[in-house]
């Protein structure tokens, strides 16, 4: 029993090149992300061994560059997030999948009749030219995500296109592309929804979501919600135009880049890099001058990290782009820049809003040296113009008066 | 409608210093908000977030106080003049304004020959002057938004959904501003474009009677 699952967990782990210490960490750096005490890191190793191949799962994908199934997988020499993830027991999931057509298809077809199972989906949701910009196995993917969606127990929307149309909806979201919530909203499908933004998103973030649901809150989407502490955020949907709530674990999107960056002394002491392949940026100053969007971004991407923890955007040089924001590419372009570009319309342009307001600062300083010539020149200054006897209201209303009599 | 007396009664010394407070708070706000907005020296950006985060609050408490002291003190109805009246009378629109706006605004446009009837200050001025309070408002509104401490406030984060983020609520942050900067340069010009009395009785609580023009 436990023992010998125990042994099984181990021996997939040692082929894969992965010593118990290492799970040992990593069960740790889950309990950090999910912000629970190093008291339960045992806990999270012992279900995760005991819980392999329970939950069935299904991974479907929308509109989107399959970067966040890239980011999951990789591919090249799995890690434990990776094998970790086999806790799930992926009944379909269209890139990795060894099952093709047909037989696929049946699958999912018997998974969502079932039910039980956690929807995990990753890229956009196409809803212009009918849902015709995506369709699998005779059906479009809106089909497909509103049959998943309304027999799943919760579904996890995995990386910035999910949430809210990520880069697909940026302008001019030529595929009327939106997100998850917004899509079941008008279709009045009301599973509980989870958001992990970041483009792609980070492994280490469903993989604590995945524990969270399934060890944590022992399989229990109510009581899933209940016990992680969420932020709402509300937008207003791409494609609809209402108002939708998102929400997203606090503990991974509650707090800014900006107050967890490696580099915020150096903000704070006001050392900055202005230009790349400068000393200051040898000097590992920090990137607000070259566009960092750190300070409006709400993700815990310096404290979880990157490719397996390695390093993260920032800490290896580049400013973050905020990919982990609402609208992320129209919200945060030019990517070096540190405000992002105002549109001012179809067939016109774009442009940063400290030209506009430069501009008119000028116009009017301009506008005053002028008035101030022309006040001179009018013999205005210094004694004024004489003051008029009456209003000229009131002399119209008396010229009136006067003509009627 | 400039050579009058500029007499204490129109700036009580309690105004005078509130204003000397909200024209420091500005300079501040505004040199600390364009290097917050990009920091165009080094070695400065904990003073500046420092100043700025200092001198927003002592605005928003002065502006507050000086609302409050409009219903209390007593302020000359017309310049030059020492007949006294409740300030807020003096602040809001007075009777002499109505029906003002336009003459005024075509005597700046060289339209029209002679200054128009005026009250305290003319209609544009009191336009401008009532838009000062909801526009500092505003920007500690937006700021709030912006600010650590704050931002997660429901009031505040409500808002900054609403103009669809944190980046846009900077945006407008950083416009308000400029709305400041040029409402200060019409507005010191209009004040003193006939002479500087209007900023000796101001600043320095001096007061220039009628021949010295
Ligand atoms: C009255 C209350 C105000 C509050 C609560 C406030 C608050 C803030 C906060 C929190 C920031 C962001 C600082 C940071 O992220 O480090 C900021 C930035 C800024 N503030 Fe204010 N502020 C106020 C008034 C003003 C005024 C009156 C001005 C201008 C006259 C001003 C100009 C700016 C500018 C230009 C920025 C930089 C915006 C950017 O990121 O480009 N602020 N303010
Ligand atoms: S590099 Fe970016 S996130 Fe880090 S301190 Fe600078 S502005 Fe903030
Ligand atoms: S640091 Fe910024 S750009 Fe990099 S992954 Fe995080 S949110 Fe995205």
């Amino acid at each position: 029993m436990a023992q010998e699952a125990h042994g099984a967990l181990y021996d997939l782990l040692a082929v894969r090149g992965v010593s118990r210490r290492d799970f040992l960490k990593y069960c740790g750096s889950i309990a950090a992300t999910l912000g629970l005490s190093e008291a339960m890191v045992p806990q999270i190793a012992a279900a995760i061994e005991s819980g392999a191949k329970l939950k069935p799962a299904l991974w479907l994908n929308g509109g989107a560059c399959t970067g966040c199934t890239e980011s999951v997988a990789q591919a090249d020499s799995p890690d434990v997030a990776t094998i970790v993830l086999e806790i799930l027991s992926l009944n379909y999931f269209e890139t990795v999948m060894a099952a093709a057509s047909d037989a696929a298809e049946k699958v999912k077809e018997e998974t969502i009749a079932e039910g039980g199972y956690i929807l995990i989906y990753e890229g956009s949701v196409m809803t212009g030219f009918e849902g015709g910009t995506l369709v699998v196995a005779g059906k479009t993917g809106l089909e497909h995500l509103k049959e998943a969606a309304e027999n799943a127990e919760a579904i996890i929307c995995v990386g910035s296109c999910a949430v809210d149309g990520g880069w697909v909806m940026g302008r001019p979201n030529a595929a009327e592309a939106t997100g998850v919530q917004g899509f079941l909203n008008h279709e009045g499908i009301a599973t509980p929804v989870v958001n992990l933004p970041t483009c792609p998103v980070n492994p280490e973030w469903v993989v604590a979501m995945v524990v969270q649901y399934l060890l944590v809150a022992g399989d229990d989407a109510a009581k899933f919600l209940e016990m992680t502490p969420m932020v709402t955020r509300r937008i207003t949907d791409a494609v609809y135009g209402t108002d939708v709530d998102l929400l997203f674990p606090k503990s991974l999107f509650g707090q800014t880049i900006h107050d967890n960056c490696p580099r915020r002394g150096h903000f704070e002491n006001g050392e900055f890099v202005t230009e790349f392949g400068s000393e200051e940026e040898a000097l590992g100053y920090c990137l607000y001058k070259v566009g960092c969007k750190g300070p409006q971004t709400f993700t815990q991407c310096p404290v979880t990290r990157w490719n397996r923890r390695a390093s993260w955007c920032v800490e290896s040089g580049s400013p973050c782009i905020g990919c982990g924001g609402l609208n992320w590419v129209d919200n945060n372009t030019p990517f070096l820049m540190r405000l992002s570009d105002m549109w001012l319309g179809d067939g016109l342009t774009y442009v940063q809003p400290g030209s506009i307001a430069a501009v008119a600062g000028g116009v009017v300083a301009a506008g005053l040296v002028v008035h101030g010539l022309g006040m001179k020149a009018a013999g205005r200054v210094p004694g004024g113009a004489p003051t008029e006897e009456m209003k000229e209201y009131d002399r119209k209303r008396m010229a009136k008066k006067g003509g009627d009599k | 409608m400039a050579a009058h007396a500029h007499y204490r009664e129109a700036h009580p010394l309690v105004f005078v210093i509130t204003h000397w407070i909200n024209l420091v708070c500005m300079v501040m706000l505004a040199f600390s908000g364009f290097y917050i907005h990009y920091p165009f020296f080094d070695g400065f950006m904990g003073v500046a977030r420092g100043m700025h985060f200092v001198a927003m609050f002592v605005i928003i408490i002065n502006l507050t106080l000086r609302i409050i002291l409009a219903f209390t003190v007593k302020t000359a109805t017309q310049l030059g003049s020492r007949e006294v009246e409740t300030d807020i009378k003096n602040w809001l629109p007075q009777k002499e304004n109505r029906h003002q706006f336009w003459p005024t605004v075509k005597y700046y446009l060289f339209l029209k020959k002679e200054s128009p009837i005026s009250a305290k200050y003319g209609s544009l001025q009191k336009i401008a002057y009532l838009a000062t309070v909801p526009l500092t408002y505003l920007m500690a509104y937006t700021g709030f938004g912006l600010y650590g401490p704050t931002a997660d406030w429901g009031f505040f984060a409500g808002g900054v959904d609403m103009v669809g983020g944190p980046m846009n609520m900077r945006i407008i942050h950083y416009f308000g501003m400029w709305v400041f900067i040029i409402f200060t340069m019409i507005h010191a010009y209009l004040a003193n474009i006939y002479s500087f009395a209007p900023s000796r009785i101001i600043f320095a609580w001096k007061e220039t009677v009628e021949s010295e023009h």
